[in-house]
C-alpha cells in the first residue's frame, strides 16, 4: 500500500542555497561531523572552571574558624521535654541539633521531632515581619496600636484571654505574669493540641498539687503500662527511653532486667517493646484498672471500694499474676497510665500508692513540668468564647481553630472577639483570623530557660541572629508592658551575670539545690468517688485518637522530614487513617486502602483510608491527630515533576486529615479515645505510601519446615533462656573468600552493632541521618514507588496474633560488606572497597546503572531518579557543606558517615595522639535515645564494638551468603517465662 | 566528492581544537585543570612581598590551615594588623619625610592606592576610624585553587603531618601574583600519595589514604 512518491520531497529542497552533496549527507555521516564538533567545542569552553570568587569576613570573629564545626549547649524547643542539645554550628550556621550526653533529664539522644525541628529555622513560609491586618508591618506602628488597645482593655476592665501551648520557662511564665498583672479580667491557659490534663486533675485530687511525678523507668523492676506511649510520645520519651533500656541490659546479670507489660487498645511502639501484651478497648479501661488496684489492694491489706462492670474485666488469673508480680516488686515498681481519662489515672494512683512507689520510682519531691494546663480552665475560656465575652486573645504557640473541637474556637466565634493577637511563627489556622501577627523566634533564635523537671534547668541560647524581623514573646510583652527588656536581660535577671552565667550556658543546664515541691499525703477517697466515665456500648467502634511518634501535633506539620519518616508501627508516610485490627477490618469488609467515613452520633464525620494494623483490639479504630494543617498546603507541588506523578497531598490539599472534629468534650475535658463511633464505606480508594509492606517474619504455613518457624533475620531470646545458655552463637563455617589477599585491614577496620533488645523502632535515628547525610526528601508518590531515600530503614516485623503478638524493629543501613556482592558488579567502579572495611560510594564516577542496587542482600542503597528539588535557599541551609549533595542519576547509601571518621581522624592527627575509641560517632548513634547503635574498629580488641561483637547475644543477618557485613545485631531479648522468645538461629 | 568535503571539515575542525588547546598556553589541559592560572586580583597584593621579603609566616594568614579544612582567606581586620601601621612602602614615605623637611612642613600622610582598597573595604576614614557613613564591602578575591565540590580536601590533615603548603601551591613567596603551579588532579594527588607511602616525610613513616573515601564522601 505505497502511496506515489512525491516528485519534489519536502526534505530536500533544491534552492541553490545547499550544495547537493551536503543535501545527500546521511544521517549518519552528519552526525559524526557535528559530534566531533561538539567535542572540540567542549573542550575549548570547559577547559577553564568558572571564575569563582572568595570574599574573606571584614572583621575576624573570637573563636570561629571557618569551616569547623562549633557546638552550643541548647534545649530543644521540639516538645515541652526539654531535651538538652548540642547545637553545631558551621560558619554561623546551626545545621544539626545532638544531643548533650551531659544532660540530666535526655542524657544524650534526641527524637526525630527533635533532630527535624532544625528545619523549623530555615522554614522559608515563616513570618518574616509583624502583620497588621494581613499586611506585612513594623513593629513601631504596630507596637504603637497594640499598646494602644491594651491601654483601652485595661482602662475598661475587659477580658483577656491567654492561650498558649505548655510553657515551663519560668522566665517567660514570668513574663506572661507580668503582662497579664494589668488587666483586672486576665487569665493564662495552656493546653496541649492532642493531650488533655487528666494526670493533673488525678494528682491535684490524690496529692493536692498539679504536677507529674518525674518518672524514674530505671529504678524499675517492673513497669505496666495502660495506654501509655511513654517510649513513643507521652511526656519525655527520650528520658523514658534511656531510662528504660538502662533497666534492660541483656549482657548484665540477668536478673536486673526490669519487666514490662502493657495494656493498650492500639499497638503503639512501647506496646512493641513490651514483654507482654494485652489488648484492652478504652471502655475497659477503667474496668481492669480496678481489677489490677483490688488485687494489689488486696496483697497491701488496704480496702479498695470500687466496683466496675465485671463484663469489662479481663480473666482474674491474669490479673492476679500481674498483681503478683508488682507485689514482689513493689517500690521498684511503675504503673502508668497515659489515658485522658480522670478516674482511669485516679485508680493508676492508688495503685502505685499501695506498691509504695511514691518517692522511689514516682517522684513528686521533685516532680516533672512537662505537662501543664487545665482542661476544666480551657474549657471554661471556650465558653466565653462561644458567647462572645472574650475582648482580647492572645493566641502563643496553638492553633486553636485547628486544635479545639466543637463550640467555642470556631470561625465564627472566633471572629466575634474584638482583638485577636497571635505570636505565630508561620501562617496557620488561627493566625489567619488575627488582627496582629507578632512572630515569634524559633528557639534557635531565641534566649529561654525551661524548667522541665523541679529543680532541674535547661537554657536556651541563640546559634543565629534571627532571620526575619520576628520578636521573642517575651521580649514583645515586656515592651506592651512598657518595660522593655531583652530576653537575656530577662534570663540573666533570674541567672546571674559573669563567669556563673557563662558557666551555665556552656553547660545547658543547671541542678538547683532549692526546697523540693510540696505535695500532701495521698488521699483515697476521690478514687472511690470517681465515677467511671459513662461509654455508651454498641455496635459499633470505639475510637482512640492518638499521636505519631514522629508528628506531636499540627505544630509540626510543615516539616517533610517528620512527613516523610516512616511511622514506626505502620510504616506509612505523608498521611493518617484509620487503623482496624485485621479482623475488624474483615468483619465490615474493607481492606487496606478504601476509604472509611468515621461519624459521630451528632453527625462529625471524617474520611480516610483504612490501614490493617494487627496488634490492635478488635472493637477500636485508631486515627492519628496532628494531620490536615493548613501548613501542609504547602506540599501541593512536593516532589519531582513528572509525567506519572501523584500528589503528595490529598483531595483537600494537605497532608492527611484532621482528625478534631472527632474529638468530643467530656467529664475530664477534650476525650480522645473511647468515643462510639460508625464506619461507613465510601466505596472510594486511596493508596496509601508504606515503606514495608511486608509484616510477618513467621515463615508462611507452606513453606515452614515446621510450625512456628521464623526467618531468621530477627534473633530473639528471653532472659531466662540467656542465663543459662553458655555457648555463644557458632558462624556458618564457609570456605575460601571472594578477595584473600586484598583486604588485610592492618589499620581500623569498622563495624558496627545494633541492639535489638534496646532498639524502639522511634526512627531518631532515621531523621538524624538524614540531615547529617543531606538525603532528599522524595514525596508521597515517590515512596509508593518504593525510590524513598532514606539511609536507614526499620524493618518493623510482627510474629504471632493478638496478645501474643510481638514485635521487633532492625534499623537497616548498608552493612560494609567485606565481600560486598555491590562492588563485584559495578562497571565504573563506583563502588570500592576500602582499605578500612567501607564499602565506598564515589558519586562523581557513578553512571547509574543500579546493578549495585540489584545485587544488594540488604536492599539499602538508594537510587536518585530525579534531581530532588534543592530551590528552596532558606531550607538549604540545613546542607551539610561536609557531605556531597547527589544529583540525578547516581546511587547512594549510608557511608558509615564517613564525614565523621574522618573529621575524627584529621582531629587525631592534628592533635598527635591515635585515634580513641569513641572519638567518632555516627549520626545515628549520637542521636539514639535508647543507646542502641555501637560504632567503632573491630581491629581494636578493647573497643565497645568488639565487646559487643563477642557478646553471645550477636549475631549477624544473611550470615550464611558469606557476604561478611561489618554489621551486626544484638539479639532481642524478652523478658517472658511463656518460651515465646524462642532461639531460632539453631532451628 | 561528500566524502573529501567531510574530510575537509573534521581537518578543519581537527586543527581548530588542536590549536585552541595549544594556545592555552601549557598543552593540553583535562577538563577543569586550571594549572597556570594567575586571574588579576582585586588588589594587587604581592606574595613576593609578605611571604619572601618580609618572611610573613604562611599561617600568620592563612591561619585556620592547621586547624580547619579551609586555610581560608584571611578577614580584612587580619590586614590591618600590620597595615594600621603601614599605609605606603617606606621609600614613599621617607620621600614625602623629605619633601616636607624641604618645605618646612609637616609631612602628609602617604597611603598607597592598594592600601587604600583596605581601608575602604572597612569603611575606615583617613585617621583609620570607622567611618559610619560609608558601607563596608568585602573584598572580591579570585579564587584560584579549586577542586570540584565532590573532592574534599583538608589542609589541617595536610599541615598536622608536615606536608609543606609549597608541596601543592608552590613558591608562592616567590611570586608577584599568585599562579596555581600543580595541576590539583587526582592523578597528582594520588601519585604524592604514593610517593609518601613509599618514602615517609621528613624520615617519618606515613600513611597516606589511597582510599576514594579518604576524598569523596
Amino acid at each position: 500500500m505505497s502511496e506515489p512518491r512525491p516528485t519534489n520531497p519536502p526534505e530536500v529542497i533544491d534552492d541553490g542555497l545547499l550544495d547537493s552533496a551536503y543535501t545527500s549527507l546521511s544521517r549518519r555521516r552528519f552526525l559524526q561531523a557535528a559530534g566531533f564538533t561538539f567535542v572540540g567545542a567542549m573542550v575549548y569552553g570547559c577547559a577553564r572552571a568558572p571564575e569563582e570568587e572568595l570574599l574573606p569576613l571584614l572583621e575576624q570573629p573570637e573563636g570561629m574558624v571557618p569551616g569547623r564545626a562549633d557546638y552550643y549547649a541548647t534545649t530543644c524547643g521540639g516538645c515541652a521535654a526539654g531535651c538538652g542539645i548540642l547545637a553545631k554550628s558551621r560558619d554561623g550556621r546551626p545545621i544539626k541539633l545532638e544531643g548533650n550526653p551531659e544532660h540530666p533529664i535526655s542524657k544524650g539522644g534526641l527524637c526525630a521531632v527533635g533532630q527535624a525541628s532544625l528545619l523549623g529555622l530555615y522554614d522559608s513560609h515563616r513570618y518574616r515581619a509583624p502583620v497588621r491586618d494581613g499586611e506585612e508591618s513594623d513593629w513601631a506602628r504596630v507596637d504603637a496600636e497594640i499598646r494602644e488597645h491594651l491601654d483601652r482593655f485595661a482602662r475598661s476592665g475587659a477580658k483577656v484571654r491567654y492561650l498558649s501551648a505548655v510553657v515551663n520557662s519560668p522566665t517567660k511564665q514570668r513574663a506572661i505574669d507580668d503582662f497579664l498583672s494589668r488587666f483586672r479580667d486576665a487569665r493564662h491557659v495552656m493546653y496541649d493540641p492532642a493531650r488533655g490534663t487528666a494526670i493533673l486533675d488525678a494528682y491535684e485530687e490524690t496529692h493536692g498539687a498539679r504536677v507529674v511525678p518525674h518518672i524514674h523507668l530505671d529504678r524499675a523492676r517492673i513497669i505496666v503500662g495502660f495506654d501509655a506511649d511513654f517510649l513513643g510520645t507521652w511526656i519525655s520519651p527520650v528520658e523514658f527511653t534511656r531510662d528504660y533500656t538502662a533497666a534492660r541490659r541483656a549482657d548484665r546479670d540477668g536478673t536486673t532486667f526490669s519487666r514490662h507489660l502493657q495494656f493498650e487498645s492500639t499497638l503503639s511502639i512501647t506496646g512493641a517493646k513490651a514483654d507482654q501484651r494485652y489488648r484492652v478497648a478504652p471502655s475497659s479501661r477503667v474496668a481492669v484498672l480496678s481489677q489490677l488496684a483490688a488485687a494489689v489492694a488486696r496483697k497491701a491489706g488496704r480496702p479498695y471500694r470500687r466496683s466496675e462492670n465485671a463484663t469489662d474485666s479481663l480473666p482474674q488469673g491474669l490479673i492476679e499474676e500481674v498483681a503478683d508480680e508488682l507485689w514482689v516488686h513493689r517500690g521498684e515498681s511503675v504503673v502508668l497510665c497515659g489515658a485522658d481519662d480522670l478516674t482511669a489515672q485516679l485508680i493508676c494512683n492508688f495503685i502505685n500508692d499501695a506498691l509504695g512507689n511514691y518517692g522511689r520510682t514516682l517522684d513528686l519531691d521533685r516532680p516533672s513540668f512537662q505537662v501543664q494546663g487545665s482542661e476544666a480552665q480551657l474549657e471554661e475560656v471556650l465558653g466565653e468564647i462561644a458567647a462572645g465575652k472574650v475582648d482580647l486573645l492572645i493566641v502563643d504557640g496553638v492553633n486553636p481553630l485547628l486544635d479545639l473541637p466543637g463550640k467555642g474556637a470556631g470561625a465564627a466565634e472566633l471572629a466575634k472577639i474584638r482583638l485577636i493577637i497571635s505570636f505565630a511563627q508561620r501562617p496557620d489556622e488561627s493566625s489567619a483570623l488575627a488582627h496582629y501577627i507578632c512572630p515569634d523566634h524559633h528557639y534557635l533564635e531565641s534566649w529561654s530557660d525551661t524548667e522541665m523537671v523541679q529543680g532541674v534547668v535547661g537554657f536556651t541560647q541563640p546559634l543565629i541572629r534571627p532571620l526575619g524581623d520576628t520578636r521573642q514573646v517575651v521580649e514583645t510583652l515586656a515592651a506592651w508592658s512598657g518595660k522593655e527588656r531583652s530576653a537575656r536581660a530577662q534570663l540573666q535577671e533570674r541567672w546571674g551575670t559573669g563567669r556563673q552565667w557563662e558557666q551555665r550556658l556552656h553547660n545547658g543546664f543547671v541542678k538547683k539545690s532549692a526546697a523540693s515541691f510540696r505535695v500532701g499525703g495521698f488521699r483515697t477517697a476521690p478514687v472511690f468517688a470517681a465515677r467511671a466515665e459513662k461509654f455508651s456500648r454498641g455496635d459499633g467502634f470505639e475510637l482512640v485518637l492518638y499521636t505519631k511518634a514522629g508528628m506531636p501535633n499540627a505544630g509540626h506539620a510543615f516539616n517533610p522530614w517528620l512527613h516523610e519518616l516512616p511511622d514506626p508501627i505502620t510504616k506509612a508516610v505523608w498521611d493518617n487513617y484509620a487503623r482496624l485490627s485485621p479482623a475488624a477490618a474483615e468483619r465490615i469488609g474493607l481492606s487496606q486502602g478504601d476509604v472509611v467515613s468515621i461519624s459521630l452520633p451528632t453527625g462529625e464525620s471524617v474520611e480516610l483510608p483504612v490501614l490493617v494494623q494487627a496488634g490492635q483490639h478488635d472493637n477500636v479504630v485508631a486515627v492519628a491527630m496532628g494531620y490536615g494543617a493548613e501548613a501542609s498546603r504547602r506540599f501541593e507541588s512536593m516532589g519531582p515533576s513528572w509525567i506519572e506523578k501523584k500528589p503528595t497531598v490529598g483531595d483537600n490539599g494537605l497532608v492527611g486529615v484532621s482528625a478534631t472534629p472527632l474529638v468530643v468534650r467530656g467529664s475530664s475535658g477534650r476525650r480522645f479515645s473511647g468515643t462510639q463511633v460508625r464506619l461507613h464505606a465510601t466505596g472510594r480508594k486511596s493508596e496509601l505510601a508504606l515503606t514495608q509492606d511486608y509484616q510477618s517474619i513467621d515463615v508462611p504455613a507452606h513453606l515452614a519446615p515446621a510450625s512456628g518457624a521464623r526467618r531468621p533475620n530477627i534473633q530473639e531470646s528471653t532472659v531466662a533462656a540467656l542465663a543459662v545458655s553458655e555457648s555463644s552463637h557458632s558462624a556458618p563455617h564457609h570456605k575460601g573468600d571472594l578477595w584473600p589477599e586484598d583486604h588485610e585491614y592492618t589499620g581500623h577496620h569498622w563495624g558496627m552493632t545494633i541492639d535489638l533488645t534496646a532498639c524502639t523502632g522511634c526512627g531518631g535515628c532515621v531523621v538524624a541521618c538524614q540531615v547529617e547525610n543531606n538525603v532528599p526528601v522524595v514525596g508521597k508518590d515517590e515512596v509508593r514507588r518504593n525510590r524513598e531515600m532514606h539511609w536507614i530503614r526499620i524493618d518493623r516485623y510482627f510474629s504471632g496474633s493478638g496478645d501474643d503478638l510481638t514485635v521487633a524493629h532492625q534499623p537497616m543501613m548498608c552493612h560494609q560488606c567485606d565481600n560486598a556482592p555491590c562492588e563485584t558488579v559495578c562497571p565504573v567502579l563506583a563502588t570500592v572497597h576500602s582499605e578500612e572495611g567501607l564499602n565506598e560510594q564515589i558519586y562523581n564516577r557513578c553512571v547509574g546503572t543500579r546493578y549495585c542496587m540489584n545485587n544488594c542482600p540488604y536492599k539499602v542503597r538508594r537510587f536518585n531518579w530525579f534531581e530532588y528539588s534543592r530551590d528552596d535557599a532558606y531550607e538549604n541551609l540545613t546542607l551539610n557543606p561536609d557531605v556531597t549533595v547527589r544529583s540525578r542519576g547516581v546511587m547512594e547509601k549510608c557511608s558509615f558517615c564517613a564525614q565523621r571518621i574522618h573529621e575524627a581522624k584529621a582531629e587525631a592527627r592534628r592533635g598527635g595522639r591515635p585515634l580513641a575509641d569513641g572519638d567518632i560517632r555516627t549520626a545515628c548513634q549520637q542521636s539514639c535515645p535508647a543507646q542502641a547503635i555501637v560504632f567503632g574498629d573491630m581491629n581494636d580488641a578493647q573497643s565497645e564494638v568488639a565487646a559487643s561483637i563477642s557478646s553471645r547475644r550477636h549475631y549477624r543477618v544473611l550470615e550464611e551468603i558469606n557476604v561478611k557485613p561489618s554489621v551486626g545485631y544484638l539479639q532481642l531479648v524478652r523478658n517472658r517465662e511463656d518460651g515465646e522468645g524462642r532461639d531460632h538461629h539453631d532451628g | 566528492m561528500k566524502h573529501s568535503i567531510l574530510t575537509l571539515v573534521l581537518a578543519v575542525a581537527a586543527f581548530f581544537s588542536v590549536a585552541i588547546l595549544l594556545a592555552q598556553g601549557e598543552g593540553a589541559h583535562i577538563l577543569w585543570n586550571r594549572q597556570g592560572y594567575a586571574p588579576e586580583q582585586p588588589i594587587a597584593f604581592s606574595h613576593r612581598l609578605h611571604a619572601g621579603e618580609l618572611q610573613v609566616d604562611c599561617q600568620y594568614c592563612h591561619w585556620a590551615a592547621e586547624k580547619s579544612r579551609h586555610a581560608g582567606v584571611p578577614a580584612t581586620s587580619v590586614c590591618m594588623n600590620c597595615h594600621r601601621f603601614v599605609s605606603a612602602p617606606l621609600g614613599a614615605v621617607r620621600a614625602e619625610d623629605a619633601a616636607a623637611t624641604e618645605a618646612g612642613r609637616k609631612p602628609q600622610p602617604v597611603v598607597s592606592p592598594e592600601i587604600q582598597k583596605i581601608y575602604d573595604a572597612l569603611g575606615l576614614d583617613a585617621s583609620l576610624n570607622v567611618d559610619p557613613h560609608r558601607e563596608k564591602k568585602p573584598i572580591r578575591w579570585v579564587k584560584i585553587h579549586r577542586v570540584p565540590a565532590y573532592v574534599r580536601f583538608d589542609h589541617r590533615s595536610h599541615v598536622s603531618v608536615g606536608v609543606s603548603c609549597a608541596s601543592c601551591h608552590g613558591a608562592v613567596e616567590t611570586m608577584e601574583r599568585v599562579r596555581q603551579v600543580e595541576s590539583l588532579s587526582m592523578g597528582w594527588c594520588v601519585n604524592c600519595h604514593r610517593r609518601l607511602n613509599a618514602s615517609g616525610l621528613a624520615g617519618r613513616p606515613v600513611r597516606a589514604s589511597l582510599d576514594c573515601v579518604a576524598c569523596h564522601y
